[in-house]
């Protein structure tokens, strides 16, 4: 009682983010932040730790129907911490980042975005608190306008404003594939809710339903082929945004993925082996997309395609696995792909935010431009770097705990399947290392290119590092990334709990046992990879003390007039995978080439250019189709009213004439 | 604990006999066996020139390269003595602990500032990744074959069967375990150790601005690399009946055969052109999907 | 025995799939008569003896011998350049030669059957793709010849596949090698043209 009564004043108070004046308008939200944060905090707590079953919370009841009724459950409160965690990082990462924006921004525009933020916060988390199909359709509705008023901040910029909008419509057409699946349980069961999908699923068939609400998260989430909004929106928003977005607003799509899978009966195999094949889709296409990007938050944007990919993997595995009666596989897919959406939330949230950071110094996003960032920003760099070998799942970090439990879903099932599970099985392993060699492709290029070397153009020069406001809350995201990956043996307990609780999994404490002993020594294998590596890096200083040690020049090969600019670009790195993979890639050149009778050429530029192949053939050719047709049509609307009275005139002799002969 | 002192032995000897091959190929007497270790000494007996564009990565790279090559030696074990640290799935994190060391080496090459080197990092990378799913697939084999997935558990169950499919999946194996060596340490037909043109190299020339005891530190961690692959292959093909004194002497007569095929293959096969390197290395994931297919006929499943 | 041969012959095969020159092709042929030549003998014991003599002469006269040599000849004096064009570049023919390896192992499974040997039909399945892979994906008229050759050798693994049943079989798939190598020697033999090293169409 007292919680809910709390949780709604929280939200009253919100309102008020448009009266307070400007300084005090941070520290006001932040306020209200903390606060909803510590409740639904304590919570979620309750039930992870075991206190209590399930929590429910009335918010507001009305005479007819359910209304908006808050209910934890295990999956609920894993989501909620997620959610709290990055959303709070985010916020004390912003006060740094919009410091520039102060002077050119006006109040009414700084608490829009402080009211959305909020707002977004909140309805994330009740989409994932709320049960009642009505209710919950209002919170994702929120949660899509909130987001539109944060992307479009710096809504001057015409681009952006498109950019915007067309992600506003790209998430209506999700939310409209989500009710029709409502819609149907209703029809057939009188409840619109997720509780009535068990009932549901029960009595029909179980793959169509669920494809209808796939495809309604999986544009959420950002799965190929329904991904297009992704790389469009994460680079226009300003980074903090893009960075909760990233972490936490896709998972809400894996939420609503798992809730329903949470409920299904049959069909089981045919859906695991479906989310399979779109994720080994996603995973593949995200990552080879991101390597041709030279603008750094859409590599990134590209690259959390790739994990919702493996996110996919895992949901994917976990339902086969349940499909075949396999418990250790259904345990270990289903605790991989929560964990991996724990792991995922706080490193790309941390490369967002380092983004932020190196845009905040230089202003551009141009990953051609940048170089030798990392003697300029050496936090900044430090942190990326950290990010960078997470998301390649590199141990002793906490991406590799997540993929490693992938993979032992899928070795453990080998020994026992049939034939074609043990061939989707290879083509998994197959998909899922070769994703994991394309990471460390894409993010040594991103991290090599723009922090090492030397800078490529002299936009650097006037780089420094960011303000110790913007560092602190990474620092916090590193340590807790530190802390998944050498503690995994402790974090990943509740995880499993979790699992267990949530798919009705019985009977694992004996594999979840071993697992906590295996995870258990790779933490060890983690610390005493730390410990030798300081010990050798210190004895590495004490050696060449006693040495003598000389700084010169690069080794030019006999060259001596190099220049910044003949280091490596970003496109040239991965020019050789380009080659590979073209048909997907298709990326073109625009160079105009001087003529052979030229004597003297001029100035020429060069350009490289890619296109995602599913925005062409998907969004953008129909749409060229479509306008195409309508301008055609357009012809009639000449925007004179002596025309449009003359339609109206045909039209009345037209009905007149029709009704005299009687057709109507 | 024995296979770890044993593969630092094997590493003492492994760069000497390759060249003494590749010289006595070529009608030379070559240098003596120790002359890499040798050479290791001197480089730590000097001082080092690092160049004003790198930082701090070009200069702990080398040290990580060789902490994740020792991390990757502590899980494998010698026939049936289990390594130092075993766990179910250990030889993911064998995987991805190499790839920690070639994430640094690759970041620093680009530390450089120098064209040259970025384009070995981009190569590195290229190939790298290719090889990662030949691997994998090769463990899963491991994996399906004998129903454990650790590498100290895995191979003490390999000749329950006399069938001649394992041994023609212990060959296959092996093959691979050789060619993934050959293009993880980038020696031919994926790039010549000893060419020094800047179109055909690869590992080279991510290491051609170190000097000094970080040198010492790559050569120790390329030695160490190719003792450990010749430890997998020995596990793998040689059964746990044996005693233990003659598996001593198997262990080192499978780590100087390795050497020598290395020498033999390095001196009589031409490098692929450079283009040619992607389809070479796919191959590999190719045949490691044939030695998938006859697990699948050893274990039932393909009847 | 019989299995060392059977996967030599698929790594064959992959082979056939990354190989770049001519006289690579032609030596795999060879090798792939010799292979079958020791399927053969090891496989069909219950054959009659003078059958068995038949097949034996004609996979190793004809498949490991003759054929290659004519195969030399024929590119020799056609001066067809040592590297064969392709449309597909050679990366992409070893992506689908390992769906093919997919592909051909889960058909075998679907086709399961106790009167045909399963290997051999997952065998038979993959030699088949590669040869319509080979025919397929490269432009020159000798490739596409290749690749028939392949898909003959397809054939035949096909009949020893159900040959311990159907020994009839084997010798109706022998006569079709036959036929081919009549036809090579017809079309190419005889009537040499001089720019056969462009040849991409049968009509030229």
């Amino acid at each position: 009682m007292f919680g809910s009564v709390a949780f709604l004043i929280i939200i009253a108070l919100s309102l008020l983010i448009f009266a307070v004046s400007e300084p005090l308008k941070y520290y006001f939200t932040l306020a209200l932040l903390l606060a909803g944060v510590a409740l639904s905090g304590s919570w979620s707590i309750d039930i992870l730790t075991g206190s209590a079953p399930a929590i429910e919370l009335i918010l507001f009841r009305p005479a007819h129907g359910p209304g908006f009724v808050l209910t934890l459950d295990s999956l609920s409160a894993f989501f909620v911490i997620v959610i709290n965690i990055t959303v709070l990082i985010g916020f004390f990462y912003a006060r740094g980042y919009l410091a520039p924006y102060r002077q050119t921004k006006q109040n009414t525009r700084f608490s829009i975005h402080f009211f959305s933020y909020f707002w977004l916060w909140l309805s994330m988390l009740m989409v994932v608190m709320l049960r009642d199909g009505l209710a919950f359709l209002v919170a994702w509705e929120i949660m899509a306008l909130s987001s539109f008023f944060l992307v479009i901040f710096e809504a001057e910029d015409r681009k952006i404003m498109k950019t915007g909008i067309s992600y506003l419509i790209q998430m209506h057409v999700g939310m409209f594939f989500i009710l029709i699946a409502f819609l149907l349980v209703y029809r057939s069961t009188g409840r619109l809710s997720f509780d009535a999908l068990a009932e549901y699923f029960d009595g029909h068939h179980n793959l169509p339903l669920f494809l209808l609400f796939f495809v309604g998260f999986a544009i959420k989430a950002g799965f190929v082929p329904m991904h297009t909004w992704l790389p469009e929106a994460h680079p226009a928003a300003p980074s903090h945004v893009s960075g909760i977005m990233s972490g936490v607003m896709i998972k809400m799509g894996i939420y609503g993925i798992a809730r329903v899978l949470a409920s299904m009966q049959s069909d089981l195999l045919a859906t695991g082996i479906f989310i399979l094949v779109i994720s080994i889709m996603s995973g593949l296409g995200g990552i080879m997309m991101a390597l041709v990007q030279s603008d750094m938050k859409k590599m990134l944007a590209y690259s959390t395609i790739e994990n919702i990919g493996i996110i996919g993997i895992g949901l994917g595995l976990g339902v086969t696995g349940q499909a075949l009666g396999s418990q250790s596989l259904a345990l270990l897919g289903f605790a991989g792909a929560l964990l991996h959406v724990f792991n995922h939330s706080l490193f790309k949230s941390l490369l967002f935010f380092n983004a932020g950071s190196v845009y905040y110094a230089t202003h551009t996003r141009n990953m051609e431009q940048m170089g030798g960032l990392m003697k300029k920003m050496p936090w900044t760099a430090m942190m990326f770097l950290t990010g960078s070998l997470a998301i390649c799942g590199l141990p002793p970090f906490n991406g590799f705990i997540s993929e490693y439990l992938i993979y032992m879903g899928m070795f453990y099932s080998l020994s026992d399947a049939t034939l074609y599970i043990s061939l989707l099985m290879i083509v998994a392993i197959l998909a899922l290392s070769l994703i994991g060699g394309l990471a460390l492709f894409a993010f040594t290029r991103a991290f090599g290119i723009v922090f090492l070397g030397e800078a490529r153009t002299a936009a650097m020069n006037h780089a420094g590092e960011t303000t110790p406001g913007m560092i602190i809350p990474q620092v916090f995201t590193v340590g807790l990334i530190l802390l998944v990956g050498l503690g995994s043996s402790v974090v990943v307990k509740p995880v499993f709990n979790n699992v267990m609780i949530t798919w009705g999994l019985k009977g694992m404490p004996m594999v979840a046992g071993a697992l906590s002993y295996n995870l258990s020594r790779i933490s060890l294998a983690g610390g005493i990879l730390v410990v030798t590596l300081g010990a050798l890096l210190l004895y590495r200083r004490y050696h060449l003390s006693r040495r003598v040690v000389e700084a010169g020049p690069t080794w030019g090969c006999g060259y001596t007039a190099i220049t910044p600019r003949h280091q490596y670009t970003a496109n040239s790195f991965s020019g050789n995978f380009n080659v590979l993979a073209k048909p997907v890639l298709r990326t073109g050149k625009i160079v105009d080439l001087p003529d052979e009778n030229e004597l003297f050429p001029g100035k020429r530029e060069f350009f490289t250019r890619s296109h995602d192949i599913f925005r062409l053939y998907l969004i953008d050719l129909p749409v060229n189709r479509l306008s195409g047709l309508l301008k055609k049509i357009a012809v009639m609307q000449t925007g004179q009213i002596r025309h449009y009275i003359l339609y109206a005139f045909l039209f009345m002799l037209l009905v007149l004439l029709l009704s005299l002969f009687n057709i109507i | 604990m024995t296979g770890f002192i044993l593969i630092v032995i094997a590493a003492l000897f492994f760069p000497g006999i390759i060249l003494r091959t590749k010289s006595i190929a070529s009608g030379r007497k070559g240098p003596g066996l120790f002359q890499p270790l040798k050479d290791i000494a001197v480089l730590l007996r000097k001082g080092s020139v690092f160049s004003i564009s790198t930082g701090l990565i070009f200069r702990i790279a080398p040290s990580v390269a060789l902490i994740s090559v020792a991390g990757a030696m502590l899980l494998l074990p010698f026939s049936e003595h289990k390594a130092i640290l075993h766990f179910e799935g250990d030889f993911i994190m064998f995987a991805y602990l190499l790839a920690l060391g070639k994430f640094f080496m690759i970041i620093a090459a680009l530390d450089t500032g120098s064209s040259f080197e970025g384009m070995g990092a981009s190569r590195e990378a290229l190939y790298s990744m290719l090889v990662e799913p030949a691997f994998f697939i090769l463990l899963a084999t491991f994996a399906m074959f004998s129903s454990y997935t650790s590498f100290s558990v895995i191979f003490n169950h390999f000749y329950i069967t006399g069938n001649d499919y394992v041994f023609i999946y212990s060959i296959i194996g092996a093959y691979l375990f050789v060619q993934i060596a050959m293009v993880e340490n980038s020696r031919l037909p994926v790039d010549d150790p000893k060419t020094h043109l800047e179109l055909t190299m690869v590992h080279e020339v991510i290491i051609l601005d170190y000097s000094g005891f970080d040198k010492a530190l790559i050569h120790m961690a390329t030695n160490l690399k190719f003792a450990l692959y010749g430890s997998l292959i020995y596990n793998l093909l040689v059964p746990a009946g044996w005693n233990t004194l003659l598996k001593i002497g198997a262990f080192f007569g499978v780590q100087t055969l390795f050497a020598v095929i290395i020498g033999i293959t390095e001196s009589f096969r031409a490098r692929n052109k450079m283009n040619k390197n992607p389809k070479f290395i796919l191959t590999l994931t190719t045949i490691a999907l044939i030695a998938f297919m006859v697990i699948l006929i050893l274990t039932e499943k393909l009847v | 025995m019989v299995n060392y041969l059977i996967v030599t012959f698929a790594v064959t095969l992959i082979y056939f799939a990354s190989a770049e020159r001519l006289s690579t092709y032609v030596r795999l042929i060879a090798l792939h008569g010799l292979l079958l030549c020791g399927i053969a003998v090891f496989e069909l014991k219950e054959v009659n003896l003078v059958n068995l003599l038949f097949i034996i002469a004609e996979t190793l006269f004809f498949k490991a011998m003759i054929l290659p040599w004519l195969l030399g000849r024929i590119i020799g004096r056609s001066g067809v350049t040592r590297v064969h064009r392709q449309a597909v570049p050679g990366f992409y023919l070893l992506l689908f030669s390992i769906a093919g390896l997919l592909i051909s192992v889960s058909l075998a499974r679907i086709l399961l059957n106790p009167f045909i040997n399963t290997i051999y039909l997952a065998i038979a399945l993959f030699t088949l793709y590669t040869g319509l892979l080979l025919i397929v994906t490269h432009q020159l008229i000798i490739s596409h010849l290749i690749g028939f050759l392949v898909v003959e050798n397809a054939v035949f693994l096909f009949s020893l596949a159900v040959g311990s049943e159907m020994p009839m079989l084997i010798n109706i798939g022998i006569l079709l090698d036959l036929f081919v190598g009549a036809l090579i020697l017809g079309f190419f033999g005889l009537k040499l043209k001089p720019h056969t090293n462009e040849l991409t169409m049968l009509k030229d």
